[in-house]
């Protein structure tokens, strides 16, 4: 073999791998529109004349509800190709933030949970931006529309099984939980691997008050801390663990374990009140525990962000006005698969579904986000040493 | 020019000489080529693995996973699972999978072709559709909701057999063990009759020839076998996640997992160097232990007939055990999973059936309106993106399989010889997940003039070649192993030039092996979930990613049917593969 035929022998691959690099032209960054804001202000009419240009656009969402949004949006607009993506938030987080080092962003909108590493880390650094369609600007409370817009609250609360329990929740306080009656019979997606669920924990170490006021009411006697405990909320994550709490990595893994229809004794656990919708298709008879001191658990923002760099930006601001609903008074159906019991819509001119709770009676904490993510890493460490 | 240059003239000069005379020889060329594709894949992102732990967010991950209040639950505990993970699930691989292998292959046992199929398949299932079955069956009331066949018939199954540490083994045993079969009885298929007919002929027993030596023979590749089970075993992710979390029952991988996952890079970047390095002693003490190195040229071209050894009164026992593995590690997991994948209601197997999941139309009151996998447009997008990378990698790691077999035993003992070894060794030891971490940091993003390669087919390819050049390497080793430096002297004295001995000897004779490397290779992409979890986006998402998702979101029944047309695909490979074997060589016996 000459030299030649050699130095080609070692290039072909080489070669090989920069065809098939140049072969995905899907990926390759937009060129960064001149300004932002021309696209914000702009009315329905143009938006939709505009997206319809683009053609296509692609949603991840922490739900999968999105599949049901799909298929109402593009019946309603049928140039307009809606790709949506399933993933939880946390795997959202880490995806938009390699398309971002990459400089090659694949989603248009991102709809996302986990409220305080997205402010703290996503918008920080610019990834996700803000966008309120000017007809929501009065029906929505400020506080949901910074720093980026919220379509509904959600909810990670106890919930039992109606029909085992049909009297109502077998729990009245979060601290019957860490006790011998229920040893082994609480169940939770383990905070460690999704956010929501550390949010949850993170908000119990927030209200350590509360919760030395709902054990004193408990045992009748001051709450004492074990070794290394620095709070009241920490205790009960402690105490909780001790009691075998059993740890599954999916929500839908916690449905079935308390909601199974048939069972004679079975757990409790926190979980989505939204997740009541599916009792009838799966089989389950979930339930929300109201009243149970202090509170049975925490309401979240669902976010819509524009990502920067969106390859269709107008077809992404189209998403997140239907998303947002319309005018009728259920919200119409971009806002149908969220018009359930246990989601709790940010307008203030959509009236709540018969038959649910509403938050107040729920009781649930509202998270701040940025309190929750100051401290989110320690409760984190926390629960590494508890498992 | 071709007399060696005196040593006391110009060092200069003699090293040019000595440069250039070594660029002549086909291994020098062949190994740095190799080195340098090695390089690239290997040898980069476990640098950029190790430089990301060094910097200063690096410094104190080190020390919260080592000696923190964290490192009790974070890295001691995990380590003791793993490590025992490892040794028995490699152990034990060995030895169903190499006793299978010689009643397939040495013995007439009756109905050894079916169990020689059979043995091969459950490296064709997803280990978490094994991990599924096994829950389907054995599953307590721990975490409530549905339970298993056992427990709803009123057996007491107790936790430690539900969940955790014995399960995990059992099942990883049952997925890697027929990973062994096919790499021994490649070797045993080689071995030349000669060799046992001597044996035979000095008077030694059946046993005795057995152990003395065939054993011996096929010992590399029974060595491989344990390396390649024991490194599965430890990096294995899916089934530790699926059985071990509700005891609380924690990996490595796992906690890995759960470290990249939640944007605590650095932390899991430590934790997977940390792997790196028990991984590499145990399989360092486990190579001095078995004196690699010495390896048995048996294709030596002097044919024989290969003789079969008649078993006699052992002959229905034996079948009987071969035919009870076959039954629970492939049948059995079968059949679960595509039952379940009719069912009306997940988890209710007797329940009512439908086809909805296959071909059902969008239902909207049926898992938000999923469309039947057969129509799913998205999943049969994704069906032929996983087909075109399961062919690409595994066509670009025969290639690699080939020069790193070359380099290592044609060069044996040289530098590029050990450098190459010892970069085809290193993706053994990086856990899947850890991997597509370390290319997303290095490749993610664009290096000069070439593009950023993030959410592209290539990337996913170069990732596979590297997640898979463990196999290549050894199934490259044992192939060039076996085949005798005699056949390519004699053709380098009569004259052929480099391209022509690979042509007409070389990769005739190695076209066995590397054919089951490669169909081992297609497998391995096609169902393979830890590396490409990171890696795929919606634009480029793979049928075993779309069906742990599904399994994850409680669409247990799409999960299933997908798992039954990865397996498909798989099984339809390996039967094709066994296919062309017979054509490429048909001097060889079936």
């Amino acid at each position: 073999m000459n030299p030649r035929q050699r130095v080609s022998a070692l290039l072909f691959p080489v070669i090989l791998l920069l065809a098939a690099c140049g072969q995905q032209g899907a990926s390759s960054p937009a060129a960064p529109e001149a300004s932002q804001d021309p696209l914000d202000a702009m009315s329905l009419e143009e938006l939709v004349a505009a997206a319809e240009e683009e053609g296509e656009v692609v949603v991840y969402s922490f739900t999968s509800r999105i599949e049901a949004v799909e298929e109402a949006f593009e019946a309603e607009y049928p140039n307009i190709d809606l790709i949506g993506s399933d993933m939880s938030s946390t795997e959202q987080i880490a995806r938009l933030q390699a398309e971002a080092d990459a400089g090659a962003a694949e989603a248009d909108v991102a709809y996302i949970s986990d409220a305080p590493v997205v402010f703290g880390d996503l918008v920080q650094s610019g990834i996700l931006h803000r966008y309120v369609p000017a007809a929501f600007a009065d029906t929505v409370p400020a506080a949901y529309q910074e720093p980026l817009l919220a379509n509904r609250l959600s909810t990670k609360v106890l919930m039992y099984n109606e029909e085992a329990y049909p009297d109502g929740s077998p729990i009245s306080n979060l601290w019957e939980l860490t006790t011998d009656e229920w040893r082994g019979k609480v169940v939770m997606v383990d905070p460690l691997v999704r956010g929501d669920y550390l949010d949850l924990m993170t908000e119990i170490v927030l209200r350590a008050d509360e919760m030395a006021e709902a054990y004193e009411a408990l045992n009748g006697e001051p709450i004492t801390l074990d070794e290394g405990i620095e709070n009241a909320g920490e205790q009960f994550i402690a105490d909780l663990f001790a009691n075998d709490v059993v740890l599954v990595d999916d929500t839908d893994n916690v449905n079935a374990a308390i909601g199974a229809l048939g069972q004679d004794d079975p757990p409790v656990g926190f979980t989505s009140y939204s997740d009541r919708r599916d009792n009838e298709d799966e089989g389950w008879a979930l339930q929300v525990a109201d009243g149970v001191a202090p509170a049975p658990g925490i309401a979240f923002p669902a976010l819509l962000g524009v990502v920067d760099g969106a390859p269709h930006p107008a077809a992404a601001r189209l998403v997140i006005h239907y998303l947002m609903g319309d005018d009728s008074e259920t919200g119409g159906p971009g806002y149908e698969p969220f018009y359930v019991a246990g989601d709790y819509p940010t307008r203030t001119d959509i009236t709540p579904p018969e038959d649910a709770l509403s938050l107040e009676e729920v009781g649930a904490w509202e998270i701040d986000p940025v309190a929750v993510f100051e401290i989110r890493q320690d409760v984190a460490d926390l629960i590494l040493t508890l498992q | 020019m071709n007399s060696a240059a005196p040593a006391a003239a110009t060092p200069p000069g003699a090293l040019f000489w000595r440069v250039r005379r070594a660029l002549r020889q086909p291994v020098v060329v062949i190994g740095l080529g190799v080195t340098f594709v090695l390089g690239v894949l290997a040898a980069v992102p476990l640098a950029r693995l190790i430089g990301d732990t060094i910097t200063a967010d690096g410094g104190s991950a080190w020390s919260d996973v080592l000696a923190s209040r964290l490192s009790e639950n974070l890295f001691w505990s995990p380590l003791v699972a793993t490590v025992a993970i490892g040794l028995i699930v490699g152990l034990g691989s060995v030895v169903l999978g190499a006793g299978l292998a010689w009643l397939v292959v040495m013995t007439d046992a009756p109905g050894r072709r079916l169990i020689g199929f059979l043995a091969s398949l459950p490296f064709v299932l997803p280990s978490f559709a094994l991990a599924l079955a096994w829950e389907s069956v054995f599953r307590n009331d721990l975490v409530g909701g549905r339970v298993g066949v056992l427990w709803a018939m009123g057996v007491g199954v107790p936790d430690w057999l539900s969940w955790g540490f014995v399960p995990v083994c059992i099942i990883l045993i049952a997925h890697y063990f027929s990973l062994v079969f096919l790499l021994v009885a490649a070797a045993l298929a080689s071995v030349n009759a000669d060799l046992t007919e001597a044996g035979e002929m000095a008077g030694a027993s059946r046993g005795r020839v057995a152990l003395g030596i065939t054993l011996p023979v096929v010992m590399p590749a029974i060595v491989a076998g344990f390396l390649l089970a024991f490194a599965e075993g430890v990096s294995n992710f899916a089934v530790p996640a699926l059985l071990g979390l509700p005891v609380r029952f924690q990996t490595l991988s796992t906690r890995l997992y759960g470290s990249i996952s939640t944007g605590q890079t650095e932390r899991g970047f430590v934790l997977a160097v940390l792997l790196i390095c028990v991984a590499a002693l145990v399989l360092f003490a486990a190579s001095r232990l078995t004196g690699r190195g010495r390896g048995y040229a048996t294709i030596t071209g002097k044919g024989g007939r290969r003789r079969t050894l008649a078993l006699g009164r052992w002959r229905w026992p034996l079948v009987a055990v071969a035919a009870g593995i076959c039954l629970a590690t492939t049948i059995v997991p079968a059949a679960v999973l595509a039952l379940s994948s009719v069912a009306r209601r997940s988890g209710q197997l007797s329940g009512e059936l439908t086809l909805h999941f296959w071909s059902g139309a969008s239902d909207p009151s049926i898992a938000q309106g999923t469309e039947g996998v057969l129509r799913n447009p998205q999943i049969i997008e994704a069906g032929l993106t996983t087909l075109l990378l399961g062919v690409a990698v595994a066509a670009l790691s025969a290639l690699l399989a080939l020069g790193i077999g070359y380099v290592v035993v044609r060069g044996k003992g040289t530098l590029l010889a050990r450098a190459v070894e010892l970069m085809s060794f290193v993706p053994f030891l990086i856990p899947g997940i850890a991997l597509g971490a370390a290319y997303i940091a290095v490749f993610g993003r664009p290096i000069g003039p070439l593009p950023a390669l993030y959410g592209t087919l290539a990337l996913l390819i170069l990732a596979g070649t590297a997640a898979t050049l463990p196999f290549a390497a050894q199934a490259g080793r044992s192939t060039m192993g076996q085949v005798a430096g005699d056949l390519e002297e004699a053709a380098v004295m009569a004259g052929a030039s480099m391209p022509r001995r690979m042509a007409a000897i070389i990769v005739p004779l190695s076209l066995r092996g590397l054919l089951a490397g490669g169909v081992l290779v297609f497998v391995k992409m096609v169902r393979d979930l830890s590396l490409v979890v990171l890696l795929v986006t919606p634009s480029t998402t793979l049928l075993s990613v779309i069906a742990f998702r599904y399994a994850s979101e409680g669409f247990a029944q799409f999960a299933n049917a997908i798992t039954v047309v990865i397996a498909a695909i798989s099984v339809g490979a390996t039967l094709l593969a066994r296919r062309l074997e017979g054509a490429a060589q048909p001097w060889a016996e079936q």
